[in-house]
């Protein structure tokens, strides 16, 4: 793609963000920001999965814990700022992510991925428990959500559902641009290695566990940051929500069905997951059926999700163009 | 024998039967993962719709040994046409691929479930001849626990049997270290992969109608005795028959000692134990170190 194409796309994305609550209403937009949380989620998620060839049953736990860091964090400061507050949802994850790194990158494949969904179901049943601390299972919420201010500037109302759309879709952008560059430096170039060929790339003289520890650590403070916007959207967080089995299904699959091996895919699939649920949700209750015979069907046929479908077919029209101008100067 | 040792005995024997069946469970996961490197997430819905079948066939015929029979066989089946159908076709894609689609099937089975026997649990009684009590040396227990302990015991000792002196037991040991080696000898290893992945199913459906009248049938089985049994072989070392016996004893005896003691935690202490033993040894137990 040229560059100005790529800027006409990127502006015609902002602007249609821009209009779409005045055209769809607040409903829609609501939408809008779940499905762009899952987004951010589902993109984190991949950082391991797509990019780095680690899967996580139970990346539901730094979902959750930034959801329950900026709600713990907004209950119990005054006077806390907004910013910090997303970023305490952050920090959260990733303070959790130092702590079982070291564990759990000396594993992969199979291993890495039933550890996490043992860890994240123990992270579940310690919410529920602690009651104290997390509400158990009414969870905390009804937490004043503060302005967007800088101190006698401005002010934005933060409980107004239009700035709240704009402000989530704002931090989810910036994070999502965050991931984007840490997968175009030639850090990301040795992530990408250590899937192919963990074994060359030690070689190579990288390290391959500190670089699983740091892709680990980045996917786990972005999952925090959906987390707490998450948590700010809902003015809820409860151990179900946060770290419940489907949270860690979700993105997996959103994951698969977009296209694992693309930095977008993801967002694609979430895009799917969250148009498939409007329309099946008002016909039965049996979503999850619906969701398990989606993800059956995709990785039996379609292994490389949408992502890989749009790269089939580009390169099916490149060729056809190559040959066509072939073609044209034989005759 | 005095009260507080009754007490302490029986809630042991609890302790021991739950981990029996537990192991059932456990280890029909892990002879699969062992042999195809397969971590099958739908084996422990399986579990649960034999349960379901189970209750069905008590509904229709009133015999809780023709269910005992019956279901099994009949969750094996679907085992196998999993097995044929859709996780050999994933297989080139890679473990993670595997892994993904035993998740999406244990979504439609478990969402499956609900749409033909509702949400509500279930109860599921065990046989006439099996509701009484029976006295050993002054304490007072339920001979259906006995009955469950008895039932998988058996079973292991067949399973060892077959596993270790038999011919088939040797092609899947072999298959287990080495698989193309084996096909290359001229022995059909996808024909044992089905096997195996059948009796996998088989033994995850007996433990399934084994519990029923325990734990009553209901859509939350999987959920409830599935995380014990994936921690059995996460623990236990991946692929390791000896290490999940010890393992899902253990954890037996953890949570039904948990509950007497610390009833509000029972359910962290397992996950404590995980953790423990993972930071020290992270492959497992009897795990062997990945290359």
């Amino acid at each position: 793609m040229k560059k100005s194409t790529r800027l006409t796309v990127w502006a015609i994305g902002l602007i249609v963000f821009a209009l779409f609550p005045k055209f769809f209403g607040i409903y829609y937009s609501n939408i809008i920001v779940t499905f762009a949380v899952w987004a951010l989620f589902a993109v984190s998620l991949n950082m391991m999965l797509g990019f780095t060839g680690l899967l996580s049953f139970g990346h539901a736990m730094y979902f959750g814990t930034g959801a329950y860091g900026t709600a713990l964090a907004l209950t119990h400061m005054d006077g806390l700022p907004l910013i910090p507050a997303v970023l305490s949802g952050g920090v959260a994850s990733m303070v959790l992510a130092i702590c079982i790194a070291p564990l759990v990158v000396r594993v992969s494949g199979t291993a890495f991925a039933m550890l996490h969904l043992a860890f994240a179901q123990f992270m579940f049943v310690l919410a529920l428990k602690l009651r104290d601390i997390t509400g158990g299972e009414d969870g905390l919420g009804g937490f004043d959500i503060p302005p967007l201010q800088i101190k006698g500037l401005f002010s934005v109302d933060m409980a107004d559902p239009l700035c709240f759309f704009y402000f989530a879709i704002a931090v989810i952008v910036i994070a999502l641009c965050c991931l984007w560059f840490v997968t175009k430096t030639p850090f990301g170039q040795i992530m990408v290695g250590t899937r192919d060929n963990a074994k060359r790339i030690d070689y190579l003289g990288f390290r391959v566990s500190h670089t699983k520890a740091i892709v680990y650590i980045i996917s786990a403070a972005a999952a925090g940051v959906a987390g707490s916007v998450s948590v700010l959207h809902q003015n809820l967080v409860s151990a179900n929500d946060a770290y419940g089995m489907m949270i860690s299904v979700f993105p997996i699959m959103m994951a698969m069905v977009g296209g694992a091996r693309s930095f977008f895919g993801p967002i694609y699939g979430a895009a799917f997951f969250a148009m498939l649920e409007e329309f099946t949700t008002r016909y039965t209750d049996h979503f999850e059926l619906i969701l398990g015979v989606v993800l059956v069907v995709f990785i039996m046929y379609w292994p490389l999700g949408f992502a890989g479908m749009i790269m089939k077919l580009k390169y099916k029209w490149l060729t056809w163009k190559q040959s066509r101008k072939s073609q044209g100067s034989a005759s | 024998m005095d009260a507080t040792t009754a007490m302490y005995v029986s809630q042991g024997m609890h302790g021991v039967a739950y981990g029996m069946v537990l192991f059932l469970l456990a280890s029909g996961l892990t002879l699969i993962l062992g042999m195809m490197g397969v971590f099958n997430l739908a084996h422990t819905c399986f579990f649960m719709l034999s349960a379901y079948f189970g209750y069905q066939t008590i509904h229709w015929t009133g015999s809780y040994w023709l269910a005992l029979l019956v279901a099994p066989i009949l969750t094996a089946l679907f085992g196998i046409l999993m097995e044929r159908f859709l996780l050999k076709k994933v297989h080139a894609y890679g473990p993670i691929a595997e892994l993904i689609l035993t998740l999406g099937v244990s979504m439609i089975i478990l969402d499956g479930v609900k749409v033909v026997w509702g949400t509500q649990s279930l109860p599921l009684s065990p046989p006439q001849s099996m509701q009484g009590l029976v006295d050993i040396m002054g304490l007072q227990y339920p001979v259906y626990r006995l009955f469950l302990i008895v039932l998988s015991l058996f079973l292991l000792l067949v399973m060892s049997i077959i596993l270790y002196k038999t011919r088939l037991g040797m092609v899947v040991r072999a298959a287990v270290s080495d698989a193309e080696m084996v096909n290359a000898l001229g022995i059909n290893v996808p024909l044992v992969f089905m096997t195996v992945f059948g009796i996998g199913t088989w033994m995850a459906g007996v433990a399934g109608v084994a519990i029923a009248p325990i734990l009553t049938v209901s859509p939350g089985l999987s959920h409830q005795m599935g995380m014990d049994a994936f921690i059995v072989v996460i623990v236990g070392g991946f692929g390791s028959l000896g290490g999940a016996f010890l393992v899902s004893l253990i954890c037996g005896l953890l949570s039904s000692y948990g509950i007497q003691f610390f009833p509000q935690y029972a359910a962290i202490l397992i996950f404590v134990f995980m953790a423990v033993v993972l930071t020290i040894k992270p492959e497992g137990l009897f795990g062997e170190k990945e290359s």
